[in-house]
């Protein structure tokens, strides 16, 4: 019988950091497991490693110990240009601040990551595959402006459309909703749950805002270094 | 969407933040390009020099003392036309006597030494840069150029007087040179006034100063200095090659119809060797009927050895002579090498003879078997001393020493026999034509040169000279008088042709029988000989100005060596602007990081658009350069002229300099920019994205050990240097003196880096104070601080060191380890002075006061004109004015300091040096010469050698053996005079001189020997004037690199600032949290003031301090005193002008609302 692999599996990873005391533990033995489609939701105190987890996740940052599989393969053990090339292709981040390029306009910024890649297929489909997202989360007319004439709310949706152009398997969200207003952080949540659902994306989503946490089919908190269940907000 | 597209949205969206990376590329740029324009511009300026004092000429022959016929001119002319290479009279060669001169002006007003006087014909116009139509000029008139007319106030119409120096024959140094008048008075009328296009600017000699030219007719020059038909240059342009018929084609052969190219030198040289006749040499035939013999004389007296050689052979055994050939092509023909002598007396016993001819020579006058101890004497002086054979007879004669001293010296020989006065081969023309003697009608009328008791000569003696002239009294084998007399102008007076049974008296029979011979001899002896051993030698002359130019002092390198500290200034301030642009946009690379750019691809896209922003700049900066190129000229030739000798210089631009330096400014400043991203590229995206890129922020400092230890490594080794240079002042240079000075700015960065970081580490910085903040900040920025720090080390170590080096003529100048040697005076003559101005009666012949000159003493130098090789001729000087002097007058007096001595051994007695050691090469000469002129003017270093050709065309080496420190020896060689002499033998007498004299009388000496030599065209100069006007050059050089520096000095105070407005505003947050929590506004001023203040300071403690330490070798070995008022002047201002940059930064940052601050936070 086949083993289907997961898309995500973290296997003891431990991270620490040196400090005046000794080394400081910020993740301890970790362990999850994340298959496809699915979207969990990681809540947890203010410095309790949740940006530090998906950083590692994001492989913007490496475990100190303990290994990182997508789909099989253990990111722990590439080098930093397979790491920049699977952040390209099979990854997509939204960070609490939009991190747009003022310079750009909005179509622009979607097709940045494109730049990186070699995949011309992928390449030559993006700006169309760039209009089809932006008009899907309403901003098909706003395609030449510049993201300082955005609302925050617009701003982190162009961020999200940009972390979807290449087609990732897994969109990691930090914070998404926490530079915004209600209507507008109600509206990227939907997003961000419609995408999941309509595009059968994984879905990892740092956050805050339980109303967020409970949209999602997991909800995990992070505690003393571990991920644990949280069945009752789910 | 392109990358293309994404780093020109990027350019734009940031433009105005890389308007400071623009500018500071632009900067570079500019600076790099215009000193690479001003290096064009003084090659160009020196290249159209050159081709304006040369016109067309391309080759050059120039005899000096020697002089040849004007119909050489003509025969090689022809040879070079019947070669094919040229076509008749265009252009043709042009022949022209030159001699120096004084000139003065009508009413004495004005004089001018050391003029070139040159007898022209038409032919030399031809050769002018642009074509004039200037003939012959009248016998009454003269062609002035530019500077000589400036420097007598004349114009055309007025009248000037020349007082030309005659060509001599016979050497004033040689024996029996008589003391004739030397020179000739013309009063010629201005003809005109000639520019340097209509070849006013004549010169061999390479320089960018325009010589005094005075052009006459050459006829009436021949005629009135007695050298008729005869010249001493002779000026070769390129010929045009003649047309030739069009090219054909047969089968499949193409016949080549077009110019064939040809080395003008070469088909010279051989025309030359096939065209050049005995008189070219000043050879002459003189036919001997009473002797059946044709003699090969000269009026210069001495044969040179060349032609003894050529006739008997350069040694035992040479098979190449011409005696060997003389058998088969006219047999019974005898050749014989005749030297005749005068001597002072003929003494056997107690009876002696006065002043005679004795003769040495071989067969048939004498038999071959005569020993050289054995003597023949004639009947008439058998009988005046009553000798026979088997006496001893003893000869006392002058030889003349090299600094020509008269030595009188005795040989005594025994009588062998008694020749009878019609022996054979015994006749009056063995005398040779001594000047002063041959026309005399008694012996009381001889002007020999030589002191002559008139008394002595009995009537007896003037009877003899009545009947025989010349007649030798006694003849000794040739072997023994060249043992006795040989000297430096030659071994021979003439060289008898002994034609068997031809001795007649017909004298009109006798030339018609032997001019067959005459001609076959004459044919023989041509191409025997070597022309160039008669000074007949063309020089390359264009081709040697225009390598004087190429070779030139490379402005160029000079002035981008003085911007190079402006140039380092612009590019720190450029990484600075940029690191600062990148620190801004740190989280937008974080981003690209984040959506998979590899960091390669992110920096390139950064560096790509930091590129065309280079570009930009590059761009701006050529046009800027320009400008700066302009100004620099502008300086060159008004505040910094002494430099350039006072040379105005014209812009020439050259594409490629133009691209070249701009490119490689933005090569510069895009690596630059690669090593300011560097850093950022290693920084984790995460952190980028969050927090950009801060120093220190993984916690405290860490421990200053490691800066410490390059501190400490830095400092010993720049310690080690230091030591070295004073155990070891010859080997003291530049860069040891560069290579300490950047260890110890090394040394000082570090030590401050850990200081900066020692202080983060310090309690009072982790307390809550006021100034613990301000140590805080100060030390957060570390790299920042430091690229501030560093600049203004390097800019104050520069501006510090420099003013060290400054030279200062007048300090110490009575020393003899000064510049001046101690010498009071410089006098340089025009023409020859040939009497001992040391002795009484050399004074007296000259008129000279004898009170005022007590206690003056001379140093004489024997000259060789060549190109002046001091720095105030910007033109590598090819052949460099030879100086030959007696070491012993400069070794006894311990004259000036030696800093290189090739054999350190020497350094007890450095002018020894001079002297031909037994390891001397034979084909090389010692030779000692100022440091600056060596390694600037030449481009050679101590131990390197020169090549040379003496005045026979042999070549040698010159060995630099010495180098003396900061001169008044800069623009020559100084060699032995014995060697002098030995290799320049018709150089007579002496040019310059090196004058002691008490300091309060140094004024009137000056005024007498100017009053006594004046015919002779001497210049007195101070010599401390003449120190000072090299030192002008020199400190010209440093103050332009001070001047320089001090810009970049000021490009780093505005670094300074744009590093205090950069930091205030990064820490408006915490200002405004101190204002709000109760500081005052003047509170924090001082805060930031006296932080960047400190960092000013340390900047210029370490300059400082770097420069002392690295100088301490240079001011001991020179004994510089150090100018520390006007330096701490000047420190003092740039520590100002920092701190003034500070406050102003400081001001305009906290100024406004900074509470807003705290929101924004």
């Amino acid at each position: 019988m086949a083993t289907s692999v997961p898309l995500l599996e973290l296997q003891d990873v431990t991270k620490t950091y040196p400090g005046p005391a000794g080394a400081l533990p910020v993740l301890a033995n970790l362990g999850l497991v994340l298959e496809r489609g699915e979207s969990l939701a990681i809540v947890g105190p203010s410095g309790c490693g949740k940006t530090t987890l998906l950083n590692i996740i994001g492989t913007l940052d490496r475990p100190t110990s303990g290994r990182v599989c997508l789909e099989g393969r253990d990111l722990t053990t590439l080098d930093e240009r397979a790491l920049a090339e699977v952040r390209n292709r099979h990854l997509g981040f939204v960070f609490q601040m939009h991190h747009l390029l003022p310079q750009c306009t909005v179509l622009e910024n979607v097709l940045v990551p494109t730049l990186a890649t070699r995949n011309e297929v992928l390449r030559d489909g993006a700006p169309e595959r760039a209009r089809r997202l932006l008009e899907r989360v309403g901003l098909g007319q706003r395609l030449d402006h510049r993201p300082g004439q955005l609302s925050g709310g617009e701003r982190q949706r162009v961020a999200v459309v940009r972390a979807l152009i290449n087609e990732p398997r897994l969109l990691l969200a930090d914070e998404p909703t926490g530079a915004l207003d209600r209507a507008s952080a109600e509206t990227l949540a939907n997003l961000l749950v419609d995408l999941n659902r309509e595009l059968h994306l994984t879905l990892i989503v740092v956050t805050h805002a339980l109303e967020l946490a409970r949209r999602l089919q997991r909800v995990m908190e992070l505690r003393d270094g571990r991920l644990r269940d949280l069945p009752a907000v789910s | 969407m392109t990358r293309l597209r994404f780093i020109l949205r990027s350019l734009r969206f940031h433009a105005r933040a890389h308007l400071g990376t623009l500018l500071g590329a632009a900067v570079a740029a500019a600076v790099l390009v215009g000193a690479l324009v001003v290096g064009d511009s003084v090659r160009g300026t020196l290249r159209d020099l050159a081709l304006l004092r040369l016109g067309k000429t391309a080759h050059a022959l120039a005899s000096g003392d020697r002089l040849f016929t004007t119909t050489l001119a003509l025969n090689l002319q022809n040879g070079l036309v019947q070669a094919g290479v040229a076509q008749p009279n265009t252009p043709p060669l042009a022949p022209a006597l030159q001699l120096p001169a004084v000139a003065v002006n009508a009413d004495g007003s004005a004089r001018a030494h050391r003029v070139q006087v040159l007898g022209v014909d038409a032919r030399f116009w031809q050769l002018a840069p642009t074509p004039t139509a200037l003939g012959e000029p009248p016998p009454d008139a003269v062609l002035l150029n530019r500077p000589l007319a400036e420097q007598l106030r004349v114009q055309p119409g007025d009248a000037v007087l020349l007082r030309v120096q005659k060509p001599r024959a016979l050497s004033a140094d040689a024996p029996l040179a008589p003391e004739e008048d030397a020179s000739v008075a013309l009063r010629l009328r201005v003809q005109a006034v000639l520019s340097d296009a209509q070849f006013g600017r004549f010169s061999l000699q390479a320089g960018q100063v325009a010589p005094f030219n005075a052009f006459v007719s050459l006829g009436m020059l021949q005629q009135r200095v007695g050298a008729a038909h005869q010249a001493n240059l002779l000026l070769a342009a390129e010929p045009q090659p003649p047309a030739l018929p069009r090219g054909t084609t047969a089968g499949n052969v193409v016949i080549w119809a077009g110019a064939v190219p040809f080395n003008l030198g070469e088909q010279l040289e051989r025309v030359l060797t096939q065209r050049w006749q005995l008189a070219d040499a000043q050879l002459e035939w003189r036919a001997l009927p009473g002797s059946g013999a044709l003699e090969l004389r000269s009026p210069r007296v001495f044969l040179d050895p060349a032609v003894g050689d050529a006739v008997f052979g350069a040694g035992p055994g040479a098979t190449n002579a011409l005696v060997h050939r003389l058998a088969r092509e006219w047999p019974g023909l005898t050749a014989t090498g005749v030297l005749t002598y005068f001597v002072n007396e003929l003494r056997v016993g107690d009876r002696a003879t006065p002043y005679s001819m004795v003769t040495a020579t071989g067969p048939p006058l004498v038999p071959a078997d005569l020993g050289e101890d054995e003597v023949l004497i004639t009947r008439w002086l058998a009988e005046d001393l009553q000798a026979g054979p088997g006496d001893a007879l003893t000869l006392r004669y002058y030889v003349v020493g090299a600094g020509r001293q008269l030595e009188e010296r005795a040989a005594t020989f025994r009588i062998r026999g008694i020749l009878p006065m019609d022996a054979p081969g015994l006749d009056r023309d063995l005398m040779p034509d001594f000047p002063g003697m041959t026309d005399a009608e008694n012996c009381r009328d001889w002007d020999t040169g030589l002191p002559i008791d008139h008394t002595r000569i009995r009537p007896k003696d003037e009877a003899y000279w009545r009947e025989y002239r010349g007649t030798p009294k006694a003849v000794i084998s040739l072997a023994a008088g060249r043992r006795l007399w040989e000297n430096r102008f030659g071994n021979l007076t003439a060289v008898r042709f002994t034609l068997p049974g031809r001795a007649t008296s017909d004298r009109a029979a006798f030339e018609r029988a032997v001019a067959p011979v005459r001609v076959g001899l004459s044919t023989l002896l041509t191409r025997a000989l070597n022309p160039a051993a008669f000074g007949l030698r063309f020089e390359p002359v264009r081709a040697r100005a225009l390598a004087a130019s190429e070779q030139a002092q490379d402005f160029g390198q000079l002035f981008l060596g003085f911007s190079l500290f402006l140039i380092a200034a612009a590019l720190l301030l450029l990484a600075v602007l940029f690191q600062f642009t990148i620190e801004r946009r740190a989280p937008e690379l974080g981003t690209l990081l984040a959506v998979g750019f590899r960091p390669g691809q992110a920096g390139r896209l950064f560096l790509a658009e930091g590129g065309l922003v280079a570009l930009g700049g590059g761009a701006l900066g050529a046009w800027g350069g320009l400008g700066y190129a302009r100004a620099l000229l502008h300086g060159l030739s008004t505040l910094w002229r002494e430099a350039v000798g006072g040379t105005p210089l014209q812009l020439h631009v050259q594409t490629g300099t133009l691209l070249g330096g701009a490119m490689a400014a933005v090569l510069v400043a895009v690596l630059t920019m690669t090593l300011a991203l560097r850093r950022h590229l290693r920084t984790p995206a995460r952190q980028l994205l969050a927090e950009g890129v801060l120093e220190d922020a993984g916690g405290p400092a860490a421990p200053p050990r490691v800066a410490l230890g390059v501190a400490l490594a830095a400092l010993l080794g720049a310690l080690g240097l230091v030591a070295a240079a004073l155990a070891n002042p010859d080997r003291a240079g530049p860069g040891l003196f560069f290579g300490a000075g950047a260890l110890l700015l090394l040394a000082g960065l570090a030590g401050v880096s850990a200081w900066l970081r020692r202080l983060g580490g310090l309690a009072s910085a982790a307390r809550l104070t006021l100034a613990g903040l301000g140590v805080r900040s100060a030390t957060r920025r570390r790299r920042r601080s430091l690229a501030v720090a560093g600049l203004l080390a390097c800019g104050s170590f520069l501006v510090a060191a420099i003013g060290v080096f400054r030279l200062e003529a007048g300090r110490g100048a009575e020393r003899r380890a000064s510049g001046t040697g101690g010498f009071a005076l410089i006098a340089e003559a025009t023409q020859p002075v040939v009497r001992d101005l040391n002795t009484a009666a050399g004074r007296d012949a000259h008129g000279l006061d004898a009170a005022t000159l007590t206690d003056v003493r001379f140093v004489p130098f024997r000259v060789r004109d060549g190109d002046e090789a001091s720095c105030l001729n910007l033109n590598r000087a090819q052949t460099p004015r030879l100086l030959g002097v007696n070491p012993d007058l400069l070794t006894a007096r311990g004259a000036f300091t030696f800093v290189r001595l090739a054999n350190r051994a020497a350094g007890a007695q450095p002018w020894q040096a001079l002297r031909r050691g037994p390891d001397t090469p034979p084909d090389e000469v010692p030779a000692v010469g100022d440091a600056a002129s060596i390694q600037w003017a030449l481009g050679k270093r101590v131990g390197e050698t020169l090549e040379f050709h003496d005045e026979r065309g042999r070549p040698f080496k010159l060995r630099l053996v010495g180098a003396v420190a900061n001169s008044i020896l800069q623009g020559a060689l100084v060699i032995d005079e014995a060697e002098f002499v030995r290799r320049f033998p018709s150089t007579a007498g002496y040019r310059f001189f090196l004058v002691d004299a008490p300091p309060e009388r140094r004024e009137a000496v000056a005024a007498e020997l100017t009053r006594g030599l004046r015919d002779l065209g001497v210049e007195v100069t101070p010599a401390a004037r003449r120190l000072a006007a090299f030192n002008a050059v020199q400190n010209t050089y440093l103050g332009t690199f001070q001047v320089l520096g001090g810009l970049g000095l000021l490009l780093g105070s505005v670094g300074l600032g744009v590093v205090v407005m950069r930091n205030v505003f990064e820490r408006r947050g915490e200002l405004a949290l101190l204002l709000a929590v109760g500081f005052r506004r003047r509170a924090l001023r001082t805060l930031v003031v006296s932080e960047h203040v400190a960092l000013l300071g340390a900047g210029l403690a370490v300059g400082v301090l770097a420069a002392a330490v690295a100088v301490v070798p240079a001011v001991v070995a020179s004994g510089t005193e150090v100018p520390l008022a006007s330096l701490g002047v000047l420190l003092g201002a740039v520590w100002l002008n920092g701190a003034g940059w500070t406050a102003l930064a400081t001001e305009s940052a906290l100024r406004g609302e900074l509470l807003p601050a705290l929101r924004n936070e």
